[in-house]
């Protein structure tokens, strides 16, 4: 066998405006009360800023309804307003999902189900954050040793 | 018994054919064998002192046994190995004489040559250890798949020969024409053996780096693990030397010089198939092997048997 | 038979860096396996948000070995979003022409090291011999042989005048000659190809689950290349085919790595007969203004993504990164069941672990 170029597994890839054009309009359509708001950024992203409670259905949307399904991975980050999760997918031009938890209520649905390859990004978060993903099935240690007892390390001080 | 008897009794066992004889050839043989494959490989290659360095570096190694080895055994199982080869080259003819022959000394040549990969799988028993346990099991497994091949490709010439003594075998084939040329296929078959038998590349799967991290000897090191190289180093020697004896005759010559050279330059030629084919090809996996020595090196070694005896008719 | 439990790594003779498999074997079959990271995690995100951004772009560096001018190349690129600086042609051409020549170095890399934990050393030796040829290249351009330190915020440090880069050609062209062969003893050799055919197969769909990228993706049929689907320069103005298999085992990733090394040679030899002239960098503040910036690039590996939000200080708010690698490993526990133990060097080497990337 030798390689070939074109695979005709997947659709080689897709027009940049895909996103914008099509793939954020139709989830405003779909999910009107969810979705906050829609910004740019840098290089060639477009931001949708989620209500927590919509963010499982909102990627199983995406996922199984409008094919996009590489999630690059989720970024997690503490903010004056709380912990903000951003979940970086691509098909052809990124776009990121932004979700605020309130300090209070650090908790948010699991997406392993539905992307298997989110598992380690959650875990991540789960330890580096304190941030608890409701139905992950395996939230171990991941980069911490198993015996670190201190705070998560990626929350500012507190004095 | 005489003075002289004793005296030249007590140079073969320690010079020559002996001891001493032998730790040379191991020596050459390890040398010639790694210069061979690094210049194959593009790189230099060790100094010719470099083997004897390694043994004298290892000696001066700390020598560390997990707990729970019972180091009588751990110790004792090199030495049975080593020991087992010595007393193999007493049958064998080195440059056409050989210390001791009777007939039937082929048999048990073979015997004390398959008591080295015995020893090896014990010392994986003997020191414990995930990897040790898994090389032993593994070169148990990989002992069944090439042994009766070559015990198969090593009858080729004694039923030629009419004599199961390998002097007779070696002296027929100078006076009828190298067991090489008249029966390749066995000579291939024998090779391939020799190989499995001292576990080199492609056939060195009981000792995977990349797996087994070292096989049963995992846990030797200093004296312990100095012996056993020279175990094998010693048993590979002597494995050369059955094979030029059954494969390619024995004293062609008349004169003692010439015989030596000969016989050097045709065991070189047997650790060149040895080193080329470590060179040119990747491990195999326990089961292609286990596969390739059932249906096909057994089979193929039968063949040649029936080819030798519709020769010999 | 007995279940066995037999650690490979932390430290194992098959591993370049320290992570633990411990895996669950009966007799010579794989049932299942634990992965364990974090061996050498160093907290460089963490590290990030207390250093400035210049300091950053040496942090950084130090993620990979292997692949540390990519990551560079990626956080530079997110600083002068963030800063909205355009990087001058010719040191985007430049980056670029490092970026390939890393990119056959750790394809050479890693054919050697899957020949040797497949106990086949002489291609082993042969390609590490080869690769010396890259290494020398990236020494002439860089000053170094492996870590580079090329990238500042607003361009590169480096410039080639015309007599290195005539010279770059000529040894580009016995590269050239040295990968041909090495494509032809893999695409020949029968016991490279019958250790490696059928083994860790890792189907489409699977892939796509777990959101794979790189030469394990394009090896499983997914035809993704950020060079090709992410149009920049300098990528959007030369030719070059991007290489998909569809068997997905390590054949085809063997395969795949191969080819394009090959690829690369061209894309390097387009890169030097079309180098741009004009400055290599623009001057870059100090201070990023508030706001994000995310950038991807297509390391060896696959995609890299950086995150970045500055908060007008000299330092980062957050400066986040996830390294292809990581997304192979979460396959592995699938990849490594019911595979004989035999098989296991040969499905790790396969997926091109790099841990010092998927720690950070």
């Amino acid at each position: 066998m030798t390689a070939r170029k074109d695979s005709a597994i997947d659709p080689p890839h897709y027009e940049s405006g895909a996103i914008k054009e099509q793939i954020v309009p139709a989830l405003q359509t779909a999910f009107p009360d969810d979705i906050l708001d829609v910004q740019t950024m840098p290089v060639d992203e477009t931001v949708t800023v989620v209500r927590v409670e919509g963010v499982r259905q909102i990627i199983r949307h995406l996922v199984e309804e409008l094919d996009v399904l590489h999630l690059s991975t989720i970024t997690g980050q503490e903010i004056e307003e709380g912990i903000e999760l951003l979940y970086h997918f691509w098909r052809g031009s990124g776009l990121t999902l932004r979700v605020v938890l309130p300090l209070d209520a650090l908790e948010v649905a699991t997406v392993t189900d539905i992307i298997p390859g989110a598992a380690f990004y959650e875990r991540e978060i789960v330890e580096m954050l304190g941030v608890t993903f409701a139905g992950h099935q395996d939230p171990l240690r991941l980069f911490l040793p198993d015996d670190w007892d201190g705070p998560p390390p990626l929350r500012k001080e507190r004095s | 018994m005489a003075f002289g008897d004793v005296g030249a009794a007590l140079v073969a066992w320690f010079l020559y054919p002996g001891f001493l004889f032998l730790f040379a050839c191991a020596w050459a043989f390890e040398w010639f064998d790694r210069l061979t494959i690094a210049r194959s490989q593009a790189r230099v290659g060790p100094p010719w002192f470099q083997p004897l360095a390694d043994l004298i570096k290892l000696l001066a190694k700390e020598d560390l046994m997990p707990t729970g080895t019972k180091e009588v055994l751990a110790a004792g199982l090199p030495m049975l190995a080593l020991a087992s080869s010595l007393t193999a080259v007493l049958y064998v003819p080195i440059a056409g004489r050989a210390a001791l022959s009777f007939e039937g000394d082929l048999i048990v040549v073979l015997f004390l040559l398959s008591l080295p990969a015995l020893c090896y799988f014990l010392a994986g028993r003997v020191t414990g250890g995930v990897y040790s346990l898994l090389g032993g099991n593994r070169s148990l497994l990989q002992y069944f798949s090439y042994e009766v091949p070559f015990m198969i490709a090593l009858s080729g010439p004694a039923i030629l020969g009419g004599s199961w003594s390998i002097a007779q075998i070696a002296q027929h084939q100078d006076a009828t024409g190298w067991g090489l040329l008249v029966q390749p296929l066995g000579f291939l078959l024998a090779i391939i053996g020799l190989i499995g038998k001292l576990k080199r590349d492609p056939l060195d799967i009981p000792k995977a780096k990349s797996e087994m991290v070292a096989g049963s000897l995992t846990e030797y090191s200093g004296r312990k693990l100095a012996l056993w190289h020279l175990a094998m180093n010693v048993q590979a020697v002597v494995g050369v030397f059955l094979l030029v004896n059954a494969f390619m005759g024995g004293q062609s010559f008349h004169q003692p010089l010439l015989n030596g050279v000969g016989f050097a330059l045709r065991s070189l030629l047997i650790v060149f198939a040895l080193s080329g084919s470590s060179v040119l090809y990747a491990r195999l996996r326990i089961d292609q092997l286990a596969n390739l020595g059932w249906r096909v090196l057994a089979p193929l070694g039968l063949l040649q048997i029936l080819v030798i005896l519709g020769i010999g008719r | 038979m007995r279940r066995i439990t037999i650690p490979i790594g932390p430290q194992h003779p098959l591993l370049k860096e320290p992570v633990s498999f411990l895996l669950d074997v009966e007799g010579e079959q794989v049932l299942d396996s634990v992965l364990r990271l974090g061996y050498v995690h160093r907290g460089i995100e963490r590290l990030a948000q207390e250093r400035s951004y210049v300091q950053i772009v040496h942090l950084v560096e130090r993620v990979c070995g292997i692949c540390s001018h990519v990551h560079t190349t990626t956080y530079c690129k997110a600083v002068e979003s963030l800063m909205g600086l355009e990087v001058p042609e010719r040191g985007v051409y430049l980056r670029a022409l490092l970026c390939e020549l890393e990119r056959i170095h750790s394809h050479m890399l890693w054919l050697g090291v899957l020949a040797m934990n497949m106990g086949f050393d002489t291609v082993f030796m042969y390609a590490w011999r080869d690769r010396e040829i890259v290494l020398d290249m990236m020494e002439d351009l860089s000053g170094g042989r492996v870590s580079h330190a090329v990238n500042v915020i607003g361009g590169v440090r480096i410039d080639l005048d015309e007599e290195q880069r005539k010279d770059m050609l000529a040894r580009l062209a016995q590269l050239e000659q040295q990968v041909l062969r090495a494509k032809n003893v893999v695409e020949h050799e029968r016991s490279l190809r019958a250790r490696t055919e059928g083994i860790g197969i890792l189907t489409p769909e699977q892939a796509k689950q777990y959101c794979v990228v790189g030469p394990v993706a394009r090896a499983s049929g997914l035809d993704m290349d950020l060079r090709r689907d992410m149009p920049h320069l300098p990528y959007s103005e030369l030719d070059f085919e991007v290489i998909t298999h569809d068997a997905g085992d390590v054949w085809a990733r063997t395969l795949v790595r191969v080819l394009e090394t090959v690829e690369s040679v061209h894309l390097c030899r387009q890169i030097l007969e079309n180098l741009p002239d004009g400055p290599v960098s623009v001057r870059a503040k100090r201070r990023a203004p508030e706001g994000e910036a995310i950038t991807r690039t297509e390391a060896p590996r696959g995609e890299v993504i950086y995150y970045v939000r500055g908060d007008g200080s000299e330092s980062p708010a957050r400066l986040k990164i996830r390294t292809p690698t990581l997304t192979t490993l979460i396959t592995l526990p699938e990849q490594l069941r019911n595979v004989a133990v035999a098989d296991v060097s040969v499905v790790l080497s396969g997926v091109d672990l790099c841990i010092a990337c998927a720690d950070r």
